[in-house]
């Protein structure tokens, strides 16, 4: 019974990673009709601005002189928000100027985006080509439950997981620019109508969108422990395929297809002889025939196109 | 007029460029050297450039040779594809008269051909699958590495002796993975053990945690990685954290390596695993290579692929020294030589493979790689984990 709660936790782990990123993917579509393929990325750039952080604060030696709880908070606070605004900065030099170019445009211009940064962070990190260690934050002890150990990694990853969605959904029901976000996935053009300000908009989007690809980057560091330039890919291709499956443009719905693409990767491998093996094949199988059933994804609705 | 002032210029500047040409230094013989210098077992391919590095250096010191010898370091970033590019670019350089080469056995089963092809001898430094010599057999290749099944007969002649008796395997999809799942599946079970689990994984992969947890709940006494680090590493670290300390964890030559501690930290004490070769530390010409290394003053550490490509290449110049820089006389010499290196006499077999097969069991104590025989574990003064 413990090893199905262990199980349980592990893809509670990975689903999370995955609906952070998936969220991610979500708000750009479902707000801007964006489909940012370089969103993977912003993961990566969190980790790489966390890892400096840390290399510069131990070569400073700030650790000493603030305390080391309080010196890990500011550099993730802070590798988070850098990436935010890196997200402001790649919206406005290039997804701005083409707001009125066909979608296809902007796809390639996000496809560029996703080969230029993970290359771009291999030239400029040092020794940028292999993996490297994510700082450990955390001890490797935990508590026990129902006799099953949980570690402390994985209740910070699950307890941010819960606060962060009950958070995101605060701001998106409570505050104005969250109306206004929830008006434009909405309804396109009638929030144009009703003064929604559209440059906010596109950059606030873009901002949320780093900072969620940013923890989810984080999460991974802390969780997986090794990293490379490139995991935005794959990180980015599950969470896209899970953003779609939960219906692409409902946060909700990411959160959902996070879960379901982690659990079937997770019990693939517990339940399926060798299944480790091909992981990868069957979780992606598991979306597809989930697409054949229901293509609008679970919580997403037909998109009609006026002609 | 202006025609013949033209012709008198050209012909002053042929005769000055053809004089300057038959002016210039001595000749340039040229050897590459193939490994993977960035990706996740790039400390390996590193180390082992600076040695092959340091070989040519001496050779050139030495002032034994009739050429200035040049060395050519290429990038096969561990992957056939990339290999086989770099190979294709190494035949088709002229000076180029002969490599050391690859680490990983399925780069080097991509890039054989196309030295045979070319008729470009290279010795190879790593990889570990036999069929690299004993299948092809070209008499373009040689290698210097003891191969993985005496590895895995080593490896699990020890862990039986131990008392490890009921066996989960976790191997990674390549080649490399897949023969030392094969020759230590048959070797552990020739000697009467069980096998109760055997899962593939794609090199690079990071969430072991699935299958661990599946593989706790049967109770297995080891585990074996055919993996190399960092997934090797990985492996014991969520083995703690699944609280699987107890469970013995062995490895091949994959896993030998300072990044393996480094990486598992406290978890990684009382692993096993098997070095291709002698401990340097304990042999003379070993401590010398070390210091000459140390000397020459490489900023990357020496790796325990840093020996082999001395080897190998001190081999090449060897047979250099020889026959010149005739591939074909080259690619004979090599298979014929009998190099005393710092692994010993090394000679080759029929089929190009070392006969030199002695490898050193080592286990990771205090955060370091030694031999066993060393160990306060062989001095009984601690227990491998789960020993009976």
């Amino acid at each position: 019974m413990d090893f199905l709660f262990q199980q349980l936790i592990n893809a509670l782990m990975t689903s999370a990673i995955y609906a952070l990123t998936a969220s991610g993917f979500s708000l750009y579509f479902g707000v801007l009709k964006v489909l940012n393929i370089a969103h993977g990325d912003t993961c990566t750039i969190g980790i790489f601005i966390a890892m400096t952080l840390n290399s510069l604060a131990l070569f400073s030696g700030i650790y000493q002189i603030l305390s080391p709880g309080l010196t890990i908070l500011l550099i993730l606070v802070i590798s988070v928000a850098l990436t935010g605004f890196a997200g402001v900065l790649t919206q406005i030099s290039c997804i701005k100027p083409l707001r009125d170019a066909p979608t296809l445009v902007v796809l390639l211009v996000t496809v560029g985006l996703a080969i230029g940064i993970p290359e771009g962070i291999r030239l400029i990190y040092p020794q940028g080509s292999n993996p490297h260690t994510f700082p450990t934050i955390l001890s490797t002890n935990g508590v026990h439950w129902a006799g099953v150990p949980i570690r402390y990694d994985n209740l910070l990853i699950i307890l941010t997981g819960i606060f962060l969605f009950i958070l995101l959904h605060l701001f998106l029901t409570k505050t104005r620019v969250g109306m206004q976000i929830r008006a434009m996935a909405q309804d396109r053009e009638a929030a144009l109508m009703m003064g929604v300000n559209l440059n906010l908009l596109y950059s606030f989007t873009f901002f949320l969108g780093a900072v969620l690809g940013a923890i989810s980057g984080i999460t991974y560091g802390i969780y997986y422990t090794i990293v490379r330039f490139d995991i935005g890919f794959m990180n980015g291709l599950k969470g896209f395929s899970a953003s779609i499956v939960g219906g692409l443009g409902n946060i909700y719905g990411a959160v959902l297809g996070g879960l379901i693409f982690g659990f079937a990767e997770t019990f693939a491998v517990a339940l399926i002889p060798h299944g480790s093996a091909f992981k990868d094949v069957i979780s992606f199988l598991v979306i597809v025939i989930f697409l054949v059933f229901r293509p609008t994804g679970i919580l997403g609705h037909r998109i009609y196109e006026r002609v | 007029m202006r025609r013949m002032k033209a012709f008198v210029f050209t012909s002053v500047l042929l005769a000055l460029s053809i004089l300057t040409g038959t002016a210039t230094a001595q000749k340039v013989v040229k050897i590459a050297f193939l490994g993977p210098l960035t990706g996740s077992v790039a400390n390996f391919g590193i180390g082992a450039r600076n040695s092959f590095d340091l070989a040519i250096r001496e050779a050139n010191k030495s002032g034994q040779l009739k050429f200035k010898l040049e060395g050519v370091a290429l990038d096969d970033e561990a992957n056939p594809a990339t290999g086989v590019a770099a190979a294709t670019k190494v035949v088709s350089d002229s000076d180029i008269v002969a490599a050391v080469g690859h680490f990983n056995s399925p780069v080097a089963l991509a890039t054989i051909h196309v030295f045979h092809r070319a008729g470009v001898p290279i010795v190879l430094w790593g990889t570990t699958d036999p069929s690299i010599t004993k299948k092809y057999n070209y008499p373009e290749v040689t290698r210097v590495l003891p191969t993985m099944d005496v590895q895995s007969l080593v490896a699990s002649e020890f862990a039986f002796n131990k008392g490890y008796k009921v066996w989960a395997i976790i191997h990674d999809s390549s080649d490399y993975g897949k023969k030392a799942k094969e020759d230590f599946s048959t070797a552990i079970e020739a000697l009467g053990a069980k096998v109760i689990s055997i899962d593939s994984v794609q090199p690079g992969e990071k969430d072991f945690m699935p299958i661990l947890t599946k593989i706790k709940q049967l109770q297995p006494q080891a585990i074996f990685a055919g993996v190399v680090i960092p997934d090797g590493a990985l492996i014991r670290l969520q083995m703690k954290k699944l609280g699987m300390e107890n469970v013995f964890y062995i490895g091949p030559s994959g896993i030998t390596d300072v990044k393996f501690n480094e990486i598992a930290g406290d978890a990684a004490e009382g692993t096993v695993s098997i070095h291709p070769g002698v401990f340097l530390e304990k042999i003379p010409k070993g401590r010398k290579f070390l210091e000459s290394y140390k000397e020459a003053g490489y900023k990357e550490p020496v790796s325990a692929a840093g020996d082999v490509a001395y080897d190998s290449a001190n081999i090449v110049i060897e047979a250099l020294k020889k026959v010149g820089p005739n591939k074909k006389e080259l690619a004979k010499a090599i298979r014929n030589i009998s190099y005393d290196g710092v692994r010993g006499m090394i000679s080759f077999d029929e089929f190009g493979q070392t006969k030199l097969r002695a490898v050193t069991v080592m286990v990771s104590q205090s955060g370091k790689w030694i031999p066993w025989e060393d160990s306060d574990y062989a001095k009984g003064l601690k227990k491998l984990p789960g020993q009976r």
